[in-house]
């Protein structure tokens, strides 16, 4: 089953990419639906199979891959309880994107390249979660960032979209030296990169000082390589940019799948982290201040998607500092969570996009709700889930961390995410109502279409098309469907992890905790995970984060209920500096760019003009030049073969050596 | 079998060499064409048997065939394999009749005499790779660049007789440099044993002063940092690069530059261990800024062939760090080795893919600036996929070869030298930074160049030679041990024992019985 699940989507990435690039856009949809059907199926019957077993840990060899020296590196699998949710996931919530990209594609032309990406990307994504060594991991890792790369750059005429990609892949790639580095020193001082041998080594091992000193490094290096993955500072600047990706690329890889990959390394090596509470602090801290951050910026973009991609980032954050005090079951609950609401709103934002004519600006949409009540109805739902109404998923997931962060970093981390509770709630109401409520502030039904928006939208196949009227209308079944599967995951999935204060008795806290080993030696710093709190406490900033929500939802519908209001003009002049901080994104990208990247293309323009041409090959000439005058003036013809000259140089080099030897 | 087992690499030598003789004689130049790549495809197969009968669990020196030639100076002929040199031998047939393909359609006048020329290089090559004795190595080392120098002198472009020149200058220097320290360490064999020989196996033995090890290491490794070329030796290659023809190219970057790191392994690494280890450091340093070095520069190059050029100074420099990576204990890294010797393979592979990519396009629109291009993925999707694979085999993305070859050099590097490993670990980074850039440059953005439209997608000969490098590139990163597991013992026993080296042998006619191993 478990090949069957891996070989699908390879398999159906192979026809659509070199066998029927000719098929029409039919067979290729099915081709690639029908492969995570299958892939679907076969993960739902595995994970069936493996919590009957009990939910033991099973490795599956498929053949050795890479031996070196001592180096040993098999393509093995691992199907647990973690990567079992995992290939769900993937495969479950990748199989709806799927369904919903044949709808959302069907004016393009080649999309058989379309779906065979994201088949490979499916493919490399399993390779991530189900590997049982960090090689294996590996691939996956660069593997889905290669899928990433080809499909922001998927409509490649535009010089924009090829440059987010190639942005996407070097920002990753920072991040991948840290991950290859955590390989060396896992290698160097272990022997092996087997998660399976490694949980023995050092969850149940002791270790000497030096080893548990390469943990904290290993650990570090590793989590570097989670910033670039998982979009956290300093490297979180490509996810935004990697919207310039069709919608569904952006749901499945940038908000679902991909971008968890972090979250999911870490709670995967969740007993080495256990063991380096310097590197626990650092990961705490960045997935604190990425939270915060990113929503800060999310309040002041207009443009749907990029909104969504900031609250991504954000909301990664929340999982990486979830993963930092500790409660790695609270970060992989609300990924869990967050793949289905996430995958949801972009979605719907996509069908949103389709139905305004690939227009983004949501300042130019409103009244939506009248036109799609489908899709507004998902929507809706999907915004509850995010800002934590309860009983919707995010409330448990979005509380579970919020309560870990308090008791395992203090208040001041426990007020970072409340007031980002709060921005997130303020942005995504602010976004719900410019898109569906108020007015419609579009330009459609004026003469034909909306010249601004075919520019503004990519390129390909829209300005020949007459056939959809001006106005917005609802999708069709094929698209809203899978929304509709996933409104309802969003709607539920939270009761899973209803906490024991509220009555509950927190099933995943239980399901993952096989996953999760604290080693003996940290037991005493991570103690707190297990300790008993008054019930007051945990309810009363459980209170308190409602009432935040509440407050901030409340002030976006005021002020974004029907429209936007005059009055956020003339805030935005008088605190124009703010304003612009927050909507040029800290100026984060400009920085980098003026002290990183000019720099360094500074520096290898003067290698390439000066050292290479002027020192190092002038020096080259110069020798040549300099033989040259001395043949001269020497008289000593050129006669043009330098094979001549070669060999009575190397007659007269052997005669020298002669004598000296033998002297 | 046995027959065939006991003179096959001479076969392997000798027999294009003697079809170039044919193919200047060939009535026409289509006689010639089919002539050359009958030559090339037997040589193939004979490539493959030798892969096929070569005992991977063996160190030792197989298919031998050895001869007396002058017994007063103990010159032999000798030609043998291991697992450091069986690799590059396929490698070298492989590439042979790809790159008669890619010459196919070529009317030139003087078209036979370029066939003959490839031929006659084929052999200096395998010649090269194959002989174990000092003098045969010299003569076939000292071949190769003739056959090169016609191939960029006369079919180059504008500055040939520059790139040409420089090219040969600068390799003789360094061999004469190598032919002063191999004499030296003639005679000191025969001071240490009364008998003159030239063969590698009786050199090995040869215990010498750490100060007369300096030169003389010093002499053979500048030869083969300047053929690699290392960092700052490097010079020449872009002239040459960018003038040679493609054929040119491809064998140059496929083959040729392996010969300089073959070099280091084959002779100056067991033959001065100690200078060798006193001098790796140097070689590190030179190595990772050549890594670096490489990679910013090839980043600002305009012209597409001269940035794969500078690619493989930077790709070479991993091979080059990855043949020094000494152990604390004193051993070589297993791990960077395997890698080293991997990376050749790959290496040629992917630069050799790139640079007949280069070579298609320029055919078309007979230019290579980056910014005369844009957008081809519209018009030469194929041409595009096959792109984007070579790049992503350069770049050494996990799946490809190219990752097989870094990961194992910088892992085993890191273990020796972490600091050293940390700084060329950047060239993962820069790779990508130059080969996308080259990717977006010529294959994305907008169509908009009138003459860039017009272009026609791969047709069926291209195809057929860049499918098969396309999948080898794939199988590489897929089924690394296939390729390690030949070649295993030769550098686990290079690695642990290259202070006191020596290579057992086995004849060619006992290489029947598999069973035997």
């Amino acid at each position: 089953m478990l090949w069957v699940m891996l070989l699908a989507p390879l398999v159906g990435a192979f026809l659509n990419g070199l066998v029927l690039r000719k098929a029409p856009k039919l067979v290729s949809h099915m081709i690639a639906v029908g492969a995570m059907a299958i892939a679907f199926a076969a993960a739902l019957s595995m994970y069936l199979g493996m919590m009957h077993d009990g939910g033991e840990p099973k490795t599956y060899l498929a053949f050795e891959w890479l031996d070196a020296g001592g180096f040993h590196a098999p393509f093995k699998y691992i199907v647990d309880r973690l990567s079992g949710l995992m290939m769900l996931v993937v495969t479950g919530i990748g199989m709806l994107i799927h369904i919903y990209a044949g709808g959302y594609m069907h004016e393009e032309t080649s999309t058989y390249r379309f779906f065979a990406y994201l088949n490979l990307f499916v493919f490399m994504m399993l390779q991530l979660v189900m590997g049982d060594n960090l090689m294996v991991m590996f691939v996956g890792w660069e593997g889905v960032g290669l899928c990433s790369y080809l499909l922001i750059g998927y409509w490649f005429h535009d010089d924009k979209n090829a440059a987010a990609g190639m942005k996407a892949f070097l920002v990753n790639r920072i991040g991948d030296i840290g991950f290859l580095l955590a390989i060396f020193l896992t290698y160097k001082h272990f022997g092996t990169v087997s998660f399976t041998e490694l949980r023995t080594l050092i969850g149940e091992g002791t270790l000497d000082a030096v080893k548990m000193a390469a943990v904290g490094w290993i650990t570090l290096c590793l989590f570097i390589g989670a910033t670039g993955k998982s979009a956290q500072l300093p490297l979180y600047i490509w996810l935004p940019d990697a919207m310039a990706g069709p919608t569904p690329v952006s749901a499945l890889i940038h908000a679902a799948t991909m971008v968890t990959a972090g979250i999911y390394m870490m709670t995967r090596l969740n007993f080495m982290f256990y063991l380096a509470p310097n590197t626990m602090h650092v990961v705490a801290v960045v997935g604190g201040l990425t939270a915060f951050f990113a929503a800060t910026i999310a309040i002041v973009q207009s443009d749907i998607k990029k909104v969504l991609a900031y609250s991504t980032v954000s909301q990664l954050g929340y999982m990486v500092m979830a993963c930092g005090v500790g409660a790695f079951d609270a970060g992989v609950f609300h990924l869990f969570t967050h793949a289905c609401f996430k995958a949801l709103m972009f979605l719907g934002a996509g069908s949103v996009i389709v139905a305004m004519h690939h227009e983004q600006d949501m300042f130019k949409m409103g009244g939506l709700r009248k036109y799609m009540p489908i899709t507004h109805f998902v929507f809706l739902i999907g915004v509850l889930a995010i800002i934590g109404m309860p009983p919707f998923a995010g409330f448990f997931s979005k509380d579970e961390i919020l309560w870990k962060a308090f008791i395992g970093g203090g208040p001041l981390l426990w007020g970072i995410g409340a007031i980002t509770a709060g921005c997130t709630s303020f942005y995504m109401v602010r976004l719900l109502c410019l898109t569906f409520y108020g007015e419609h502030r579009g330009a459609h039904g004026n003469a034909h279409g909306d010249a601004k928006a075919h520019d503004k939208g990519h390129d390909k196949g829209h300005s020949d098309d007459h056939g959809h009227g001006h106005t917005p209308h609802e999708t069709g079944v094929g698209m809203w469907g899978p929304l509709v599967v996933l409104a309802a995951m969003s709607a539920t999935v939270g009761f899973l992890g209803v906490p024991h204060v509220l009555g509950g008795s927190n099933i995943f806290e239980e399901y993952l905790r096989p996953v999760i080993l604290i080693p003996e030696a940290a037991k005493e710093h991570w103690e707190f995970l297990e300790a008993t709190y008054s019930h007051s406490l945990e309810m009363g900033l459980m209170a308190a984060s409602v009432v935040i929500m509440i407050i901030a939802s409340g002030a976006a519908i005021v002020l974004y209920g029907r429209g936007p209001k005059p009055i956020l003009t003339s805030w935005k002049n008088s605190c124009s500096g703010i304003y612009n901080t927050l909507s040029n994104k800290y100026f984060v990208d400009e920085f980098y760019f003026a002290n990183i990247v000019q720099p360094v293309r500074d520096m290898a323009e003067f290698l390439w003009a000066f050292v290479d041409v002027k020192v190092i090959d002038g020096a080259v000439n110069g020798v040549g030049e300099l033989s040259r005058f001395i043949a001269g003036t020497v008289s000593f013809k050129m006669t043009g073969s330098i094979h001549r000259h070669a060999m009575v140089m190397a007659i007269g080099l052997v005669c020298l050596l002669s004598v000296l030897v033998f002297n | 079998m046995q027959l065939i087992n006991s003179h096959i690499l001479s076969f392997l030598v000798f027999m294009p060499l003697v079809m170039a003789g044919v193919v200047l004689f060939a009535p026409s130049v289509a006689v010639a064409r089919w002539v050359a790549m009958g030559a090339a495809v037997v040589g193939f197969l004979g490539g493959l048997h030798v892969w096929y009968w070569f005992d991977g669990s063996s160190a030792a020196l197989q298919f031998v065939e050895s001869y007396e030639w002058i017994p007063s100076l103990g010159v032999k002929y000798i030609v043998g394999i291991d697992g450091l040199s069986l690799l590059l031998v396929v490698l070298t047939t492989f590439l042979m009749p790809l790159v008669f393909l890619s010459q196919w359609h070529v009317e030139d006048s003087r078209q036979k005499v370029f066939i003959a020329l490839l031929l006659a290089l084929e052999s200096g090559m395998i010649g090269a790779l194959a002989a174990m004795d000092m003098v045969f190595f010299y003569v076939f080392w000292e071949a190769m660049l003739i056959p090169m120098y016609f191939i960029i002198g006369v079919w180059g472009g504008k500055r040939r007789i520059y790139a040409a020149t420089k090219f040969v200058l600068y390799t003789v220097l360094g061999s004469l440099l190598m032919l002063a320290a191999a004499v030296l360490l003639y005679f000191a064999h025969f001071r240490q044993t009364g008998v003159y020989s030239t063969s590698l196996l009786d050199l090995y033995s040869v215990k010498l002063p750490l100060s007369s090890q300096m030169w003389m290491f010093g002499a053979f490794a500048v030869a083969f940092a300047i053929k690699v070329p290392m960092w700052p030796f490097h010079t020449w290659l872009p002239d040459a690069h960018v003038e040679a023809p493609t054929a040119g190219s491809v064998i140059l970057a496929g083959v040729l530059l392996k010969m300089g790191t073959y070099g280091l392994l084959r002779f100056a690494i067991p033959i001065f261990p100690e200078a060798m280890v006193a001098a790796a450091p140097l070689f590190i340093f030179c190595g990772v800024v050549g890594i670096i070095y490489g990679a910013l520069t090839a980043w600002v190059q305009k012209d597409a062939k001269k940035m794969v050029a500078y690619s493989s100074v930077s790709h070479l420099g991993f091979v080059v760090i990855g043949s020094f990576a000494v152990m604390a204990g004193g051993e070589l890294s297993v791990e960077a080795l395997t890698g080293a010797t991997y990376q050749m393979i790959n290496h040629g592979i992917s630069t050799g893919a790139l640079f007949f990519l280069v070579g298609v396009i320029y055919e078309r629109r007979h230019t290579r600036l980056l910014s005369d291009f844009g957008g081809l993925a519209e018009n030469m999707p194929w041409f595009a996929v096959m792109l984007i694979v070579a790049t992503l085999s350069s770049v050494g993305l996990p799946g490809t070869g190219g990752f097989v070859g870094e990961f194992l050099i910088l892992n085993g590097v890191f273990q020796a030298k972490p600091i050293a490993a940390i700084c060329a670990s950047l060239g993962v980074l820069l790779g990508a930074v130059y080969m996308l850039t080259l990717c977006r440059k010529i294959l994305f953005g907008p169509l908009d160049n009138p003459e860039n439209k017009e272009l026609k997608d791969l047709n069926a000969r291209e195809f057929g030679y860049l499918v098969p490098l396309a999948i080898l590139a794939i199988v590489m990163g897929v089924f690394p041990n296939a390729f390690i597991n030949k070649t295993r013992p030769s550098i686990e026993h290079l690695a642990k024992n290259y202070k006191n080296y020596s290579l057992d042998y086995r004849m060619g006619y006992d290489m029947t019985d598999k069973s035997a191993n």
